[in-house]
């Protein structure tokens, strides 16, 4: 795994040095080099095992010696299964799908898009100061501590407890799902808008400061028009997002698709559930290429920035 | 001193000194930019700075701008009714062309115009935006620099020169007492180069405002400027300031 640096040619024979000699007897045939005693070409200097190591490689060896150590998770039970029957029998189950129950379905995808919108409607209000909060360009020490930390806080706890808790407020419907979701997505919008307004040059908010503008209107003219499109790139990527976790969060009560899905898995109605994932496949797919589209647009007029 | 007094014979009013230096000297690392720089420019002026590059020319337009605290020395900006202020104290009374343009890359060319202005507005007025007069007239000034078309055009898909253009109309549009333009004509063509300059003459002549101008050709500075601040890379630290012949 460690390079070492054994394996060198010797001198005499290393193209490297074929090379160097070819130059040298060039210009010795020019008249420059004294006969008898050809100078030394330079040599290429190799580097120490130690010098090779970077961060990349030092972090590629852990998670190869992570990787040796975490076998035992393959172990499963322990007992003979027949784990290519088991999985053919299983997804023969799926097959064909149920598509009659498209109207319910229809109706709690829509459902799960007001959960996955009102949720991301929400967090965008939030994160918004707490991005700013948290950007190390724009506020101060102290203050960018506490949000980050904050923000870690929140997306350390992953969107199904914060649908259970949303569930433990205000009861098994729709809006448990928003309040989880909003939590969840404010966890990831505070730390992209953070790096996004870190990411804008402040040089130019600094000119519009010298030439009288006040601090707000520095931040609003000259911050925020290199910041928006970050910003909104962003938050399609978080619509997006929500959409697919809003289809899981009805697992726990909170409203929408995954409602549905744990009423069909309870009664081994698995031509239905496979009904409701193929509606899921088709909004997450065209919200993929929808939103990759509109993100290349937003974000191919940008200048590069430095971060 | 007494000599640049009576340079501004436009000046509309008497001229009365708009920016004083007194002993100014500024060190960077451990080399004096200047030093003991001791200057009274009249209102109405049109100064050159010149100079080899590195030698601090850019400094010392930050000093003028509020931008960079002078090593020691004393620098004054008088208003018009005498009183005295530090370098950037009054907000919007300075206007910078900066080296860089420093525009925002992502709005149009009349936003940032626009922004030329928004010191005279508290932050909540220009929430969403100025005034349709401020407007009209910035896109004016705009035209008259030959960007009229490209109005509304994000400032990084526009050229060098184009947006070295709107630099200059933001600084025309905000109005300022005094000018602060580092190398505003070191993208234009000749015939933009005189149109540029001659704006900022006017401004100066005409309408009493300050300009300093840093130039690298010496016949621009002949044929706009009336006083000369030259920094000399011989001595450490060392400056000139003269009367331009011709005048």
């Amino acid at each position: 795994m460690i390079p070492r640096d054994s394996s060198n040619p010797s001198p005499s024979t290393s193209p490297a040095s074929l090379l160097g000699a070819g130059l040298v007897s060039a210009a010795g045939s020019a008249g420059n080099a004294a006969p008898g005693s050809p100078p030394e070409p330079p040599r290429l200097p190799e580097l120490r095992w130690y010098e090779r190591l970077n961060v990349l490689g030092v972090s590629l060896i852990i998670f190869l010696l992570a990787c040796a150590a975490s076998t035992p998770a393959l172990r499963g039970s322990g007992r003979q299964l027949d784990y290519v029957g088991n999985l053919r029998r299983f997804l023969g189950y799926f097959f064909p799908p149920d598509l009659s129950v498209w109207p319910e379905t229809l109706r709690a995808l829509a459902e799960t898009a007001q959960i996955a919108v009102m949720a991301t409607a929400f967090a965008i209000v939030i994160a918004l100061p707490l991005g700013v909060a948290g950007a190390r360009t724009l506020a101060p020490r102290w203050l960018v501590t506490t949000s980050r930390m904050l923000l870690n806080v929140i997306r350390t706890v992953p969107s199904l407890i914060w649908a259970l808790i949303g569930v433990a407020i205000v009861g098994a419907n729709p809006l448990a799902g928003v309040i989880g979701l909003t939590f969840y997505s404010v966890g990831y919008l505070g730390k992209f808008f953070s790096d996004a307004f870190e990411s804008v040059d402040l040089e130019v908010a600094r000119g519009l400061r010298a030439i009288g503008a006040g601090r707000i209107q520095a931040f609003q003219h000259g911050v925020w028009p290199h910041a928006k499109p970050l910003v909104w790139s962003y938050v399609l990527w978080m619509i997006e997002y929500n959409l697919r976790s809003a289809a899981i969060i009805g697992y726990v009560g909170a409203g929408g698709l995954g409602v549905q899905l744990a009423g069909y898995q309870e009664y081994y109605q698995w031509e239905k559930f496979a009904t409701v994932l193929l509606f899921i496949l088709v909004l997450v797919t065209t919200l993929d290429v929808l939103g990759e589209w509109i993100r290349s647009r937003i974000t191919r007029k940008l200048p590069r920035s430095r971060a | 001193m007494s000599s640049a007094d009576s340079t501004s014979t436009f000046a509309a009013k008497p001229p009365s000194a708009h920016v004083v230096a007194r002993g100014l000297g500024l060190k960077r690392g451990d080399r004096w930019l200047f030093r003991g720089l001791d200057l009274s420019v009249p209102r109405g002026s049109f100064v050159a700075v010149v100079g080899p590059s590195g030698i601090g020319k850019s400094s010392f337009l930050a000093c003028l701008a509020g931008l960079l605290t002078p090593t020691e020395g004393k620098l004054e900006i008088h208003d018009a009714d005498g009183r005295i202020h530090a370098p950037g104290g009054v907000p919007g009374a300075t206007g910078v062309v900066f080296q860089n343009n420093l525009l925002v890359p992502t709005s149009s060319l009349l936003s940032n115009v626009l922004c030329g202005r928004l010191g005279r507005y508290p932050w909540w007025r220009t929430v969403f935006g100025l005034p349709r007069d401020e407007r009209e007239l910035a896109y004016r000034i705009l035209c008259d620099l030959g960007l009229g078309e490209k109005v509304n055009r994000w400032v990084c898909e526009t050229s060098g020169g184009e947006q070295q253009r709107t630099a200059i109309a933001r600084a025309l549009f905000q109005e300022p007492e005094l000018y602060l333009a580092d190398e505003p004509v070191s993208n234009l063509d000749t015939y933009l180069t005189g149109r540029v300059l001659g704006i900022l003459r006017q401004e100066a002549a005409r309408h009493g405002r300050t300009v300093f101008c840093v130039l690298h050709n010496p016949q621009l500075v002949d044929r706009f400027a009336e006083l000369v601040l030259s920094f000399d890379p011989a001595g450490d630290g060392a400056w000139k300031l003269r009367k331009v012949a011709s005048r």
